[in-house]
């Protein structure tokens, strides 16, 4: 166990490998709480046996043999043959199975001019995503941006970065930043328009989605899209967007998975890692070549927080009960258990008959009895934190509620 | 001075030992331990007999669904403006009370709910879940079929890999449910989706799974077949019970150790083929957009993370006395493995010290940690960083900004930091270039 402590480690360390000089100190002190770590951990709590350390996310997996995978056991009776539900038929799976790949396999019949799309857009998009897409009103911005790349096809202002006083957020538009303009017909025609989704039939989803494209000034096979382009599945498929190839790993192709395994293999290359510093620790400093770091506190703070922060435990404020009033949860709590039985000898609440006699007192001798108690019942039904005026709503609506409807 | 405690902590000291050391470590504890009792007032609720022992309580089955103690109503989760799309609340995120929790299972009630067209409420008996593709035998199943299939259940924390998106360009928010509460943990129980794709016969040509929803937004995501082969499972129950509304009701795809995106609610399709979908949810969303002006796709796994829970700046420090023993308390968790351990620093990083784990500690579920420190009433940067067995390490901003930058949105893990300043109040902060 010593030695698969030290040897994590190292590992972690290694992974740093290139920038090691920064974290001068790091190897001796870890070494030295490894040590400890080891003392400390010297039973087998958390520690599981792994199938794998290579898996797809760059993650472990493990073993999972004799009835026991990692700290739980589980059925190791033959499950083979157990069977359940019954086969799709080719019309419910027709039914469902509606999406679309980028190649445009999927895409159904259909078509739809800019023009149309312009007028479906105006009536039932327009009010969250903005005129022509270009957003404002708290949703998506579809689009607007700009589109132009550097030397190594980047889109450029895809590079802006928030920071050190940089201001200028980079724009996650159709035009910009969507690789995959198949994913709009989908998207468009099974969760929009947002309040009445799956509304659209194929033909009105074209057409919105040419009005988007042409929105982003994208051209089909040279192409630009004016007013009387009419969009189908066979041209949707030629569309490539402009940061199609802005995504990593690439997950196209027999060997996508596989990609996708080696990128997640180096992470301290590709998505950051850490190191197990335990001393005189130096940061790597900022994207600016910054090494000086500072303590940065929270500039502007939320304050429409919902409900608002408290930790103090107390009693909610009293709020009006459609179902049940104030007086009834008092009843319920002080009274009922008397009155709601017969076997408890005093007049059962709804009993309309035992009420009769009561109600003819009057009502101001009935609540003066059962604010000064009255045969075996005590004062206030034995609670005394009930107000005279309590005790008046309790008796209302337990004289409400027994006499005849 | 923490070698000094583990020390004490592990050693059983006699009485005489106690007071010598209390006596050294502080006067003001001292006094507060040695003073005779007929010095300090009586407490009231001691003296005299309480409400609630002196009535009668609720009928045993008064609420046949239990309920919280009424005192509790400011556990809730929490939500604003800027956690939905401009203070539409049907595509919208709420966060889990984390500085109220104990242990590591949250209370379906409180489980962080994200939907992207509001909360969906299926009929059971009109549930169908449809699985096809590249399978020898395309089936449908009801919620009382998919139950047949033997079950499993595992204890999985669950985050939303936007989980402290809004602290990329700096701290943001002056509290933990804020900073890092688009995360809750549950046991969760359903079908291993291998157990029915032995029955449908997967075929080998098939690399990717698209799981569709069937909520308003028709959620969809795609993932790789070697995952689904290995732990996914469908599941029903949460905590024992059925799923909420707002976590599927009745069945959602589990995806452990995953973006919560990718463990698909509302589960209506899974369908098996030899390429990728190209999801909306898995292009212009989900997707984390580097410095270099390229995003990567397919980022799977919530990375190795952590959070001081106690104090924080709901639950300050504020009431200790100098020279109080008191308990650091976080947690950590790690989509790649397991947390296999946890360290502390008080100065913003530079020193660091081992914290201990507490209960269970199992694989991609939160991990309770433990540290116990001697109140000294100084200024502090309280930090956590954990390590699992996948060879992880928590890092600092600078370690992911200098990889990621500041625009990724999603999948930021970097070393929290609470302030905690001279009368144990405390404040989010980052230490960063």
């Amino acid at each position: 166990m010593f030695k698969l402590d030290r040897k994590s480690i190292l590992i972690g360390a290694s992974l740093f490998a290139s920038s090691a000089l920064l974290f001068t100190g790091c190897l001796p002190s870890s070494t030295s709480v490894n040590e400890k770590t080891n003392a400390s951990a010297s039973s087998k709590l958390g520690q599981y046996e792994i199938k794998s350390k290579t898996a797809i996310d760059g993650g472990v997996t493990y073993v999972r043999a004799n009835g026991v995978e990692t700290a739980y056991a589980y059925n190791q009776q033959n499950t083979k043959g157990v069977s359940f539900g019954r086969t799709a038929t080719p019309n419910e799976i027709k039914a469902w199975d509606r999406d679309s790949l980028h190649d445009g396999t999927g895409l159904p019949e259909g078509e739809g001019s800019v023009e149309l799309g312009e007028e479906l857009y105006d009536a039932q998009c327009v009010s969250c995503h903005g005129d022509f897409g270009a957003g404002g009103r708290g949703y998506p911005q579809l689009s607007g941006g700009n589109q132009s790349k550097d030397e190594n096809g980047v889109v450029i202002t895809l590079k802006n970065q928030r920071v050190y006083g940089k201001t200028e957020a980079p724009k996650r538009t159709i035009g910009t930043y969507w690789p995959k303009a198949t994913t709009l017909f989908t998207y468009i025609r099974d969760a929009m328009p947002y309040a009445h989704p799956k509304s659209l039939t194929n033909d009105e989803t074209y057409a919105i989605t040419a009005y988007l494209l042409a929105q982003n000034r994208i051209k089909i096979d040279g192409e630009t899209m004016d007013d009387e382009y009419i969009l189908d599945k066979e041209k949707l498929a030629k569309v490539v967007l402009p940061n199609n190839n802005g995504f990593y790993p690439d997950i196209d192709g027999p060997n996508g998975p596989e990609n996708v395994r080696a990128f997640f293999a180096n992470r301290a290359k590709n998505i950051g890692a850490g190191i197990r510093c335990m001393s005189d620790c130096k940061d790597p400093g900022g994207i600016d070549g910054k090494t000086e770091t500072a303590v940065m506190t929270i500039e502007y703070e939320m304050s429409d927080v919902k409900p608002p922060y408290s930790t103090v435990r107390d009693l909610p404020p009293e709020q009006e009960d459609k179902t049940i009033s104030k007086a009834e949860k008092m009843y319920n709590v002080s009274c009922k258990l008397c009155h709601a039985t017969p076997q408890m000898g005093a007049p059962v609440i709804g009993d309309v008959d035992a009420w009769k006699s009561v109600i003819a007192k009057g009502f101001d001798k009935v609540l003066v009895n059962s604010i000064a108690g009255i045969g075996g019942m005590p004062p206030k039904g034995g609670n005394e934190d009930l107000t005279d005026t309590d005790m008046k709503l309790i008796v209302e609506f337990m004289i409400d509620s027994s006499k005849k409807k | 001075m923490d070698k000094t405690f583990e020390t004490e902590r592990s050693t059983s000291v006699s009485r005489r030992d106690f007071f010598k050391r209390t006596v050294a470590v502080s006067a003001v504890a001292a006094a507060s331990i040695l003073a005779p009792g007929s010095l300090l007032a009586d407490d009231e609720n001691i003296i005299h007999h309480t409400k609630w022992g002196t009535i009668l309580g609720d009928e045993c089955n008064f609420n046949p669904y239990g309920l919280p103690s009424e005192y509790e109503h400011n556990v809730v989760r929490r939500t604003s403006a800027l956690m939905s799309s401009g203070g539409d609340m049907h595509a919208a995120i709420s966060m889990t009370p984390l500085h109220e929790l104990s242990g590591i299972i949250v209370p379906n009630g409180l489980h962080f709910t994200r939907t992207h067209n509001g909360v969906a409420h299926i009929d059971p008996n009109k549930y169908r879940l449809m699985i096809h593709g590249l399978v020898e035998k395309p089936i449908v199943l009801t919620l009382d079929q998919l139950k047949r299939y033997p079950s499993e259940s595992r204890i999985l924390f669950l985050e939303c890999p936007s989980n402290s998106a809004a602290e990329w360009k700096g701290p943001q928010f002056g509290s933990l449910q804020f900073v890092k509460g688009m995360m809750s943990c549950s046991e969760w129980t359903g079908v291993r989706l291998k157990t029915i794709l032995d029955d449908l016969g997967l075929k080998p040509e098939a690399k990717w799974m698209l799981a569709e929803g069937s909520d308003g937004s028709e959620m969809s995501r795609t993932l790789p077949v070697e995952k689904v082969l290995d732990d996914v499972m469908i599941v029903y129950a949460q905590n024992g019970e059925a799923l909420r509304d707002e976590q599927g009701y009745p069945v959602r795809l589990m995806a452990p150790g995953w973006e919560a995106n990718l463990c698909v609610k509302w589960l209506k399709r899974l369908e098996f083929g030899d390429k990728p979908w190209y999801a909306k949810e898995e292009t212009s969303k989900y997707t984390v957009l580097t410095a270099s002006g390229k995003a990567i796709q397919h980022f799977y796994a919530n990375e190795v993370n952590s959070i001081v829970t106690s104090p924080c700046p709901e639950k300050p420090w504020t009431d200790l006395k100098v020279g109080d023993l008191v308990e650091i308390e976080g947690l950590a968790w790690s989509g790649h493995g397991t947390i296999r351990g946890v360290d502390i620093s008080f100065d913003g990083g530079k020193n660091w010290t081992e914290a201990n784990l507490k209960g269970l500690v199992l694989p991609k579920a939160w991990t309770r940690f433990s540290y116990m420190y001697r109140y000294e009433g100084k200024a502090l940067l309280l930090q956590s960083r954990s390590y699992d067995d996948s060879d992880n390490v928590q890092p600092t901003v600078n370690q992911e900004k200098k990889v990621v930058g500041v625009e990724g949105v999603y999948h930021r893990n970097a070393i929290c930091t609470w302030a905690v300043d001279a009368k144990g109040g405390v404040t989010n902060v980052q230490v960063r270039s």
